[in-house]
């Protein structure tokens, strides 16, 4: 599994049809194919190419929702 | 736009253009959701597929309706619809409920609608969280909205095994809780 450093994942943040890809705990998840994802945007709260992970308590939704994206790595600490 | 409507919204502290784009997204989701019930309806055919018919086309007018009732306030807070359609689909809310592959799967069909109506139920939950205590109107309309689809889930998902209603279906008129936005 890829293993992403937190400079890369900020580059996949759906500009200019770079991919979308979110972190959220400790791993990346690919929402390029998320019709809410679409443009790395997530209604206007959050921006694709980052770390999630604390952002989901406030979210209308649980982490059910990333099932039904595929994990594409692991986010590394740094 | 209604000027001191929304001076009082935003004296609440609710960022009043974030609450107009999330009004605008639950519009786009209502209609679309109308549209694309529409042909899952169509498709609700067969010994399975017409006992549900009657409950999804409740679904998709009361989806309608609750687009109808969501306009005004967008408008009343200086808001405005996308003028272009394409755009509008795409800032919806909630993902297309589009018919499934195989169209004569009526399960299929089952668990793309009671996710439609999960979706919205998780955005009117949003809203009324946000605007409970602060912005009264668009409260008691996305809390009205709320019942109603809250109902329509449990609908599906009775059909889905999940376990009862709870209650009956429709009888009558559509939109018990929107209907007083409707007048």
């Amino acid at each position: 599994m890829r293993r992403f450093t937190r400079k890369e994942l900020v580059l996949c943040n759906g500009e200019a049809s770079a991919s979308v890809y979110i972190g959220y705990k400790g791993y990346v998840y690919d929402v390029s194919r998320s019709f809410l994802w679409q443009g790395g945007k997530h209604f206007w709260i959050h921006n694709a190419g980052a770390d999630l992970t604390r952002s989901m308590g406030q979210a209308p939704h649980g982490e059910d929702m990333l099932e039904r994206c595929p994990i594409i790595g692991e986010l590394a600490d740094e | 736009m209604a000027k001191v409507t929304r001076e009082m919204v935003d004296k609440t502290g609710i960022n009043v253009d974030q609450l107009v784009e999330l009004l605008v997204k639950n519009a786009a989701a209502e209609l679309t959701t109308y549209y694309y019930y529409t042909i899952l309806r169509a498709n609700l055919i067969g010994l399975e597929g017409e006992g549900i018919k009657e409950i999804a086309e409740t679904a998709r007018i009361e989806d309608r309706n609750h687009f109808e009732a969501l306009f005004p306030r967008i408008y009343e807070l200086g808001g405005k619809l996308p003028e272009d359609m394409k755009v509008f689909h795409d800032a919806s809310a909630c993902p297309p409920a589009r018919l499934p592959q195989n169209p004569q799967d009526v399960k299929a069909i089952l668990k793309v609608l009671v996710e439609a109506e999960r979706c919205a139920v998780r955005g009117y939950t949003y809203i009324c969280n946000l605007t409970a205590g602060k912005d009264h109107r668009t409260y008691d309309l996305a809390a009205a909205i709320l019942n109603e689809e809250i109902e329509h889930e449990s609908w599906f998902s009775e059909f889905l095994g999940e376990g009862p209603s709870g209650h009956f279906m429709r009888r009558g008129e559509t939109s018990p809780f929107v209907g007083k936005f409707l007048q």
